[in-house]
This record gives structure tokens, C-alpha cells and sequence, in this order.
């Protein structure tokens, strides 16, 4: 095992970028997107190339076994890293929740998850409360509405910092979405199990996003925002959804979800 | 008719609930109130979040020491008078409620709302008994002309439009009038139930706190038929589950606070009484007769199999009113007398997992449930519990776990990972129309409902290997 | 059934991992400590209610839209009659009333109004003495007993209450606390403005199966004894008088 500091450079810490096996299949702009943000405030980038999925279906789906085994890799190779940043709130609090309740009999791994949990960050969250960084000379002349996201709102505590790092992107107002906070009927597994009850939920999220009036909908985790870019397109509206830390990286002009290359 | 639907799979019973147009009218009119009252009684309420504290831990308190909170509470009940029964199951209590009630020679009883008596199947055992039950909160009496079960637990006839409550009046009540507004719906149950107080032999109603100082039990209604119910009957019934108690009528205080703003967002109902024991010499009125059945019902089973945290419930609804999936299926969908968050963590216990192993996975697990909750029962966590026990037992189906058996092997072999879900963004490109995929074999529970965006060209690890030299 | 009880108490014990009279069950002693200590902790959740006293407090909690009740004040208990008089009037009732038979009630000059002591499942008005009052949440407190039965509050269509100023508890809990270890009566009720019921659609509807009306005469000035509590000195209340 390295030691924590071991790959500390001399300039800004060393991050391990763990993008969700969701970014790496559907959308790496969001990938690409997180290493811009990380690198302007300061950072050095990996990405380990040994990187899967967190594990997170498996521990919803009550596949413990599965889950931890899953954890083990993924804890052995995210490690070595000073700090790990995702672009999810959801594979985050997978890693900096779960992990440590899933080895609760296993003094050993349990130790090691902890270490790791302490160490991980939701990307937003990151730039915002670690680094302190904000963005600078970033224009998008835009009307955008914000979903926030259940795991990262709830079980990390992200509401304000994606706001405060929008607002400093000239030009984009944020307009107010009713049910912000209300889940979007994604929730994994569920949109398709039960893909009834998680059409009729995301149904009325959609009404609420397309009253908004914004052009744009962004949001932190790739999960909720396929989940209601998908059910937008069905229903034919307009508003395009972007990952936030796209727009913070000034790709905001480029394709959004499901937009043809 | 509840039997009929309660037959039905989970599947078909969302089915019908979802393509019922007035239902979700019906839900969204009173959940739609409740949060918003809620949530302006919590803003008006900076103490909230550490009276959250105190409620989860009064609580914790009790489970903790349960046995001499029993104790304490029957020998104090006791010496007020009431005759205390004990009881192991829900057809337990039935028979001891019933028993009481025949020896009584009762023809008829009034109840006041108790989900307690729903849940031990007390309207069907008085039924078979001969034994007229006269419903008198407002939603019961609603629910009981239309034959419906509960399907919610503050608001049971929450179903119901105002419309539908004017039809069933208008069918049922001898002196009915317009029944053109709610006020006059209210009016028309005040007339039709006032002579019922009067004639009945006996009163049932519930507990929402066992005071274990005094012996005392605490009911809270808005309506003030619990007590039309239990003063002028000969015989006073309370049934109450064990975790009901607290350690005095201060605590009790402390949790009525929690209790009411989380229910309705008022900050006490407008009756909170405290019945202990008969009527005393001199009084005017009262029982002669006053029994409290306490009932485990799975309960114990719970403080031993990983769900004492579920035992500091207070049947409060706010997280019936918060759920996304419920404010979608309603209460019935659930097909138990529990719905909701709370519900599905219950009913596998009351009703048996493989029965209702479809309950805590129709979830989507976003934590808004425990978020509202008066005494932050971690609602999630005991969800995903439920889970683990599907798939431990294996009731989990063949397909899915050989489809994660599968997975779980790229998602440790890296190496393969890579190439299996660079053939998979391959092959979804296939059904791809511009940016869209609005068909594609295996997703349709995704294409069904909604449009997939077409993946990349390349997963994001391919690119970056191409993009930039390992270091 | 003691069949039932020690079934469930040994599943308990079971359950939380005690043996009967082993030494991992805490004794009474403890249990009553920690279970103090809770209570002592309720005292800074509390919402801030009492700004301005108890009286003020609750009065203006008593005619706030969420308990919706009517008040007034009065000097003694001697003009209570007269408020009740007023009360009728207002309202267009008949002159006639159950009377709780309360011997403070009785001895009052009752002259112009029809007073009897039986009450009636229709009646229209009712007139009571509540034993006290609670100023965080507007509530009056009946002890059931025969000076005080409980149907008072629940027969009638008008409750009209009388209570007394320098019984007003601040909090529930202070409530509580004057009574703890003191003999119970039959029934407490608590009572926080009139009947009403949101279980069609959520919309609140008053007057549901108790009284539609509650109208509070609150008599005397506020004298701080031991046993009845009250918060400070409470600033003359003027703007409430004779609300409707
Ligand atoms: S689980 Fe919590 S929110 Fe839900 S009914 Fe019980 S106490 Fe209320």
C-alpha cells in the first residue's frame, strides 16, 4: 500500500479521478470536463485506468458480497491518491458512505474505507469547500434551471456549492425550479423495474423544469440528468441538459445530452 | 372489494392506480396541503432539528429499557383501574377485544381511528362477530360506507375527491342536504353520526403514547369524535402496540410537538386527552369498564431482527407525504395496511417478505422520507436491509442475479470491462436515430417511457488513454 | 393471558440482550436519570412562543388563525354572566345554556339567562371553567371529575370557557410538571380552539363533531403562586378585547 502522501507533488495535491462507470460509458465530456476543472484550480490529475463502477447497483440491489468485492478493488485502486474526486454525488456518497458501512465486521477493509472515504469528494463539492476556486473568464449567455440531485443533497450536503460556482459564470441566471429537491424518479435499478411509477415521477418533473422557462438544465449526477434529458426529448421539449461541471468548463456552446455530434 | 385488490400483483395494482386520473387528483389536493403546512410550521421552528434529536432519543430510551416501561405502565394502569390484556398476535387481540365486547352483550361499538386496529384486523374480527362497528372519524366513516381500506395513515380516505365524499354521502346518509361544499359534506357525517355516540355498548379507539407514570393513554384527533367515542359507552377499549410508550406525561409533551407539526403542520391538535382508568366515583361521566390491550404484533421480532430503530415511529405520515412513489401509486397500490416509506419497511415483517418483497424495492431510495421524520428513523438504510434479505434468501429472480453474477466479473476484471462496454456503446449506436435512442432491445423499461442518448463513439477510458500519454 | 405478558416481556429481554436479573439490566434508578435528563433537554428545543408574557401569549395564540377561537377579558369571574350574555347576542343564540357544574359557575348571577345542569348531544351552548390554560399552544386544560364532566366540551355547538388568568402554565411541559405524582383524573383534555377536520382533501372544515365555536372569557389578573406558574410581569392586553 503507498502512503497518502506519496504521490503529493510539489505543486497542488494530487487528485484520482474516479468518473462513474455511467461517465465513462454515456458521456465523457463530463470526464474531460472534471480534469479542466481540476487542473484550473490547482490540482494534478490521474485517472486510473483500472477504474470500473463503484459498485453501487450491486449494493442496492442487496448483492452485499458482490458490493464488497467491488469495494476491494476499487478501494486498493483509489488509494494511493491524496484525494479522489468524482463528478457524481451518488458514486461519491457510494464510496464515502457505504464502503465503511459494508466492511462494519471487517476491521480491516473497514479501516481502509474510511481512510479512502475521508480522502473522497463529489467534484463540485471539491472545487468549492477544499480548493476554494471558482470560475474565472467563463461566459455562457443563458437562462439555466438546477435539479438537485438526492444522494449528493442529502447524504454529502450539496445545495450551495453548485450555485456559488454557477454564478460566476457570466451571463447564465439561474432560474428557480419548484421541487428542486424532489427526486426525479431515477433511483438505478427502479427507472426500470418499476419503470411505471419512475415514468410518472419524472413525468411532473419535467412540467416543473419546462415552467421554469430555462433554456437550460443542469445538475450534478449523470444518472437524474439521462433519466430527465431522456423524458424532455420524449416530450418534445426544448431545454437542453448539461452536466455543471461542463459548464463550468465552457463547453456549455458544444452538444448537450443527446444532442448529435 | 380490499381483498380482491389485495390480490393482485404490485405490478398490476400500480397499474390501476396510475391510470386513475382522480386518485392522483386526490393525492396531490391533500399531500400537496400537508407539505406545505408542514413545511411552514418547520420554518417558524428553529428548534426542530435538536427536538428531532431529543424525540429519536426519548425514544431509543424506551425500546431501551421496554420491558420495565411495560411494567411500570400495567402496574399504574392498574391502579387507575383499567384491566390490562396482553397479547402476542393481531387474532389475539382481536379475540380479547371481542371477548370484552360479548361480555358486555355490545350490539354495537363506535371506533375512533387506529391504525393499530387496522393492522391487527379488527374490523373484519367485529364483523364476524356480529358486532356492529360504527366508524365516527370522518375519513373511516368514508371509508367504511365505501367499503375501501385506509390508504393513508393520518388521511385514510385520502383517495377520495370531495366529489366522490358527495356521492357516497348523497347514497348513503338518511338527511344528506346539498352537499355542494366540504363544509356541508362535514355537516352532513356531524348529523349522521351524532345518534350513534349515544347508542353504543362500547368504545374502541387507540394509543398514540402509553404514559408509563401514570398509566395513562394519550390520543390526539382533530375531530373530537375519540372522545364521543370513549366517554358514554358502559365499556372503554384502547389497543395499543408496545412501543407506544413513554417515560411520563412530559416526554409524552415533547413528542407531541414533533408529532402534530410533522402530521399536519399545526402545532397541537385540538384534542390531546389523556384517559387513565374508569370513571371515578362522582363523576358525571365515563366507562364503567376501561381495558388497554397491548399488542406485540411482530414487534418484539423486530427488536431483535434489525428494526428497533422502526419501533420509534409516530404514525405521523410526513414521509407517506413526501414519498415520490407514493404521491404516484396512493396508498392502496401498496396492498397493506402501512403504505408509504414506513410501510414497506413494516410489511415485510407484518405481512412475510416473499409476499412483499416488491415493497422495499419500489423505492428509489432518495432519503427525502428520513429527511421529514420526526425521530430520523433512517428509513433508507432499513430499505436496504429489506434488500440484502431478498437477496440473501433468494427471492431475488434467477435472471437478475446471473445478470449481476456477470457484471460484477467485468467490473473486477478491468481489462475485459473495457472491451465489454466498448462492444456495448458499439452496439447501441446501432438503434441510434441522430442523438436518440428511442428503441433498443433489452432497455425497454428505459425506451418505454423516455429517449437515451446516444452513447459515445469511445468510453471516456479509451479517449483519455488516446488523448493524453500515461504519465 | 399472563401467558401473552411474560412471552413478550422475555422477548424483550431477549431481544435487548438481558438476562432476567442479570447485570446488564439497568436498575430503576438509572433509567429514571437518563430518562430526566431527557426531559430536562426539552426545555431548549422549545419554539420561541412566549414573547410578552404568558397571557399575551396565550391569547394571541388562542385567536391566531391556526387555533381560530374567540377571546375576551374580564376583570373577576363575577362578569363572566355578562360576557356570556354578550356572546349570545352576538351571535343570535337563544338564552339558554348548560352550565358546568362547577360551584364557582354556580354561584354566579346567572338572572336573563335559561341555565341548566344536564347537557344535551345537540346543545347549543355550552359554559364552562377550565382548570388552566397553556400559553405556547393556546390550549385549555379540563380535568374530568364531577364538577367537570367531560362532554361539556364535546356536546355543544358553542363552547363558551372561562378561565382564570393566573393559570396559565407557559408550557405543555410545565403542565405536566404541576401534575406529576398527583393522583389522575378519569380523563385530561386537552383543548386548542374548536373541532374541525382536513380529512376531505386537507381542507380544514370547523365544527366537525365537537363544538364548531370556542370562545374564551379570561378573568382576574395574572397572581404567580407556586403552583401556577406565570412567566413576567403580563403587559396589559388591550387589543383583544371582546375579539370575535
Ligand atoms: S417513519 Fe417517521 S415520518 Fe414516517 S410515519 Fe413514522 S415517524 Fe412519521
Amino acid at each position: 500500500m503507498l502512503q497518502d502522501s506519496s504521490r503529493e507533488s510539489a505543486g497542488g495535491p494530487c487528485v484520482g479521478l474516479f468518473v462513474s462507470c455511467l461517465v465513462d460509458a454515456m458521456r465523457p465530456a463530463i470526464g474531460f470536463a472534471a480534469i479542466n476543472l481540476l487542473e484550473a484550480a490547482g490540482c494534478r490529475v490521474e485517472v486510473p485506468l483500472q477504474q470500473t463502477c463503484c459498485g453501487q447497483p450491486a449494493l442496492n440491489s442487496g448483492d452485499l458480497a458482490g458490493a464488497r468485492q467491488i469495494a476491494q478493488h476499487t478501494i486498493a485502486l483509489l488509494e494511493p491518491f491524496q484525494y479522489v474526486v468524482v463528478p457524481s454525488g451518488s458514486c461519491a456518497a457510494t464510496i464515502r458512505v457505504h464502503y465503511t458501512e459494508l466492511f462494519h465486521e471487517d476491521p480491516v477493509w473497514r479501516a481502509r474505507a474510511e481512510a479512502l472515504a475521508a480522502r473522497t469528494h463529489e467534484l463540485l463539492s471539491f472545487l468549492v469547500d477544499i480548493r476554494g476556486w471558482l470560475p474565472k473568464q467563463v461566459a455562457l449567455p443563458a437562462s439555466a434551471t438546477y435539479h438537485d440531485s438526492c444522494s449528493g443533497l442529502r447524504e454529502l450536503g450539496i445545495h450551495a456549492q453548485p450555485r456559488r460556482l454557477l454564478a460566476a459564470v457570466e451571463g447564465l441566471s439561474l432560474r428557480p425550479l419548484e421541487g428542486n429537491a424532489t427526486c426525479c424518479g431515477f433511483g438505478g435499478m427502479f427507472c426500470v423495474k418499476y419503470a411505471a411509477i419512475s415514468n410518472a415521477i419524472v413525468a411532473e418533473k419535467a412540467q416543473s423544469i419546462e415552467a421554469t422557462g430555462a433554456e437550460l438544465l443542469l445538475g450534478g449526477d449523470l444518472g437524474c440528468l439521462m433519466n430527465l434529458a431522456g423524458k424532455l426529448h420524449r416530450c418534445g421539449s426544448r431545454v437542453r441538459v448539461f452536466h455543471t461541471a461542463e459548464i463550468l468548463a465552457g463547453m456549455g456552446d458544444g452538444p448537450a445530452i443527446g444532442e448529435a455530434t | 372489494m380490499s381483498g380482491a385488490r389485495e390480490r393482485l400483483s404490485f405490478d398490476a395494482r400500480v397499474r390501476d392506480a396510475l391510470a386513475d386520473p382522480l386518485l392522483k387528483v386526490a393525492i396531490d389536493r391533500t399531500t400537496g396541503n400537508a407539505r406545505t403546512k408542514r413545511a411552514a410550521a418547520m420554518a417558524a421552528w428553529p428548534g426542530f432539528s435538536s427536538a428531532r434529536e431529543l424525540g429519536r432519543d426519548i425514544k431509543d430510551h424506551v425500546i431501551a429499557h421496554l420491558d420495565h416501561y411495560l411494567v411500570q405502565f400495567e402496574r399504574n394502569a392498574r391502579a387507575s383501574g383499567a384491566q390490562v390484556h396482553w397479547a402476542l398476535s393481531g387474532p389475539e387481540a382481536c379475540d380479547i377485544v371481542v371477548a370484552i365486547c360479548r361480555k358486555a352483550g355490545a350490539r354495537t361499538v363506535t371506533r375512533s381511528k387506529s391504525m393499530l386496529g387496522e393492522e391487527i384486523g379488527l374490523p373484519h374480527a367485529l364483523q364476524e362477530a356480529a358486532i356492529e362497528r360504527v366508524e365516527t372519524d370522518l375519513a373511516e366513516h368514508i371509508i367504511q360506507l365505501a367499503g375501501d381500506p385506509p390508504s393513508h395513515i393520518i388521511w385514510p380516505a385520502l383517495h377520495k375527491t370531495r366529489e366522490q365524499v358527495a356521492e357516497l354521502f348523497h347514497a348513503h346518509h338518511h338527511d344528506p342536504g346539498t352537499l355542494d361544499s366540504i363544509e356541508a359534506m362535514v355537516a352532513s357525517a356531524r348529523r349522521e353520526l351524532r345518534g350513534r355516540y349515544l347508542a353504543a355498548d362500547v368504545g374502541i379507539s387507540g394509543a398514540n403514547f402509553l404514559i408509563a407514570d401514570t398509566g395513562a393513554v394519550c390520543t390526539v384527533t382533530n375531530e373530537g369524535n375519540a372522545e364521543l367515542t370513549t366517554t358514554p359507552p358502559r365499556v372503554h377499549i384502547v389497543t395499543a402496540g408496545i412501543e407506544k410508550l413513554v417515560p411520563s406525561c412530559a416526554h409524552a409533551m415533547a413528542m407531541l410537538r414533533l408529532l402534530v407539526r410533522s402530521a399536519t403542520g399545526a402545532e397541537l391538535t385540538q384534542y390531546t386527552t389523556f384517559h387513565c382508568g374508569p370513571k371515578r366515583a362522582g363523576d358525571l361521566d365515563g366507562p364503567a369498564e376501561f381495558h388497554i390491550v397491548l399488542i406485540d404484533g411482530g414487534r418484539t421480532r423486530m427488536l431483535a431482527e434489525g428494526l428497533a430503530e422502526m419501533l420509534r415511529c409516530i404514525r405521523c405520515g410526513a414521509c407517506l407525504n413526501h414519498c415520490v412513489v407514493y404521491r404516484q401509486i396512493g396508498g392502496h397500490a401498496y396492498g397493506s395496511v402501512y403504505p408509504g416509506p414506513m410501510g414497506s419497511v413494516l410489511t415485510p415483517m407484518l405481512d412475510g417478505l416473499p409476499q412483499s418483497k416488491d415493497l422495499p424495492r419500489a423505492c428509489t431510495l432518495n432519503g427525502q422520507c428520513q429527511e421529514v421524520c420526526p425521530v430520523a428513523i433512517p428509513l433508507p438504510t432499513l430499505l436496504r436491509g429489506w434488500r440484502d434479505r431478498i437477496w440473501s434468501t433468494g427471492l431475488e429472480s434467477v435472471t437478475v442475479r446471473q445478470g449481476f453474477a456477470v457484471w460484477r466479473f467485468l467490473a473486477l476484471h478491468p481489462a475485459l470491462y473495457r472491451q465489454a462496454s466498448a462492444m456495448a456503446v458499439w452496439m447501441m449506436a446501432w438503434f441510434a436515430r441522430g442523438g436518440w435512442i428511442a428503441r433498443m432491445p433489452l432497455a425497454g423499461g428505459w425506451t418505454r417511457y423516455r429517449d437515451m442518448p446516444r452513447p459515445p463513439r469511445r468510453p471516456f477510458i479509451a479517449q483519455y488513454r488516446r488523448r493524453m500519454p500515461r504519465p | 393471558m399472563s401467558d401473552a405478558r411474560s412471552t413478550i416481556l422475555s422477548a424483550i429481554r431477549a431481544a435487548l440482550g438481558r438476562r432476567r436479573g442479570g447485570s446488564a439490566m439497568a436498575d430503576e434508578v438509572t433509567i429514571a436519570a437518563e430518562a430526566e435528563h431527557l426531559r430536562a433537554r426539552a426545555d431548549a428545543t422549545r419554539p420561541d412562543r412566549l414573547r410578552g408574557g404568558a397571557e399575551n401569549a396565550f391569547l394571541e395564540r388562542l385567536v391566531s388563525p391556526a387555533v381560530a377561537a374567540t377571546a375576551e377579558r374580564v376583570a373577576s369571574l363575577s362578569d363572566f354572566p355578562a360576557a356570556v350574555r354578550r356572546y349570545l347576542t352576538a351571535q343570535g343564540l337563544a338564552s339558554s345554556v348548560a352550565l358546568q357544574p362547577h360551584p364557582d359557575l354556580l354561584a354566579l348571577d346567572w338572572s336573563g339567562i335559561e341555565t341548566h345542569g344536564q347537557i344535551g348531544i345537540d346543545e347549543p351552548v355550552a359554559v364552562g371553567l377550565a382548570l388552566g390554560a397553556i400559553a405556547e399552544t393556546g390550549t385549555l386544560v379540563f380535568h374530568s371529575g364531577p364538577t367537570s364532566p367531560t362532554l361539556f366540551a364535546f356536546f355543544p355547538t358553542h363552547h363558551i370557557v372561562a378561565v382564570e388568568t393566573g393559570r396559565i402554565w407557559n408550557w405543555l411541559e410545565d403542565y405536566a410538571d404541576a401534575f406529576a405524582g398527583c393522583a389522575q383524573p378519569r380523563n385530561v383534555n386537552l383543548i386548542t380552539g374548536a373541532s374541525g377536520t382536513t380529512d376531505i382533501e386537507g381542507t380544514l372544515v370547523r365544527g366537525a363533531h365537537g363544538p364548531g365555536w370556542l370562545h374564551v372569557v379570561l378573568f382576574g389578573s395574572a397572581a404567580p403562586s407556586p403552583d401556577r406558574p406565570v412567566a413576567t410581569d403580563p403587559p396589559h392586553f388591550t387589543s383583544l378585547d371582546n375579539v370575535k
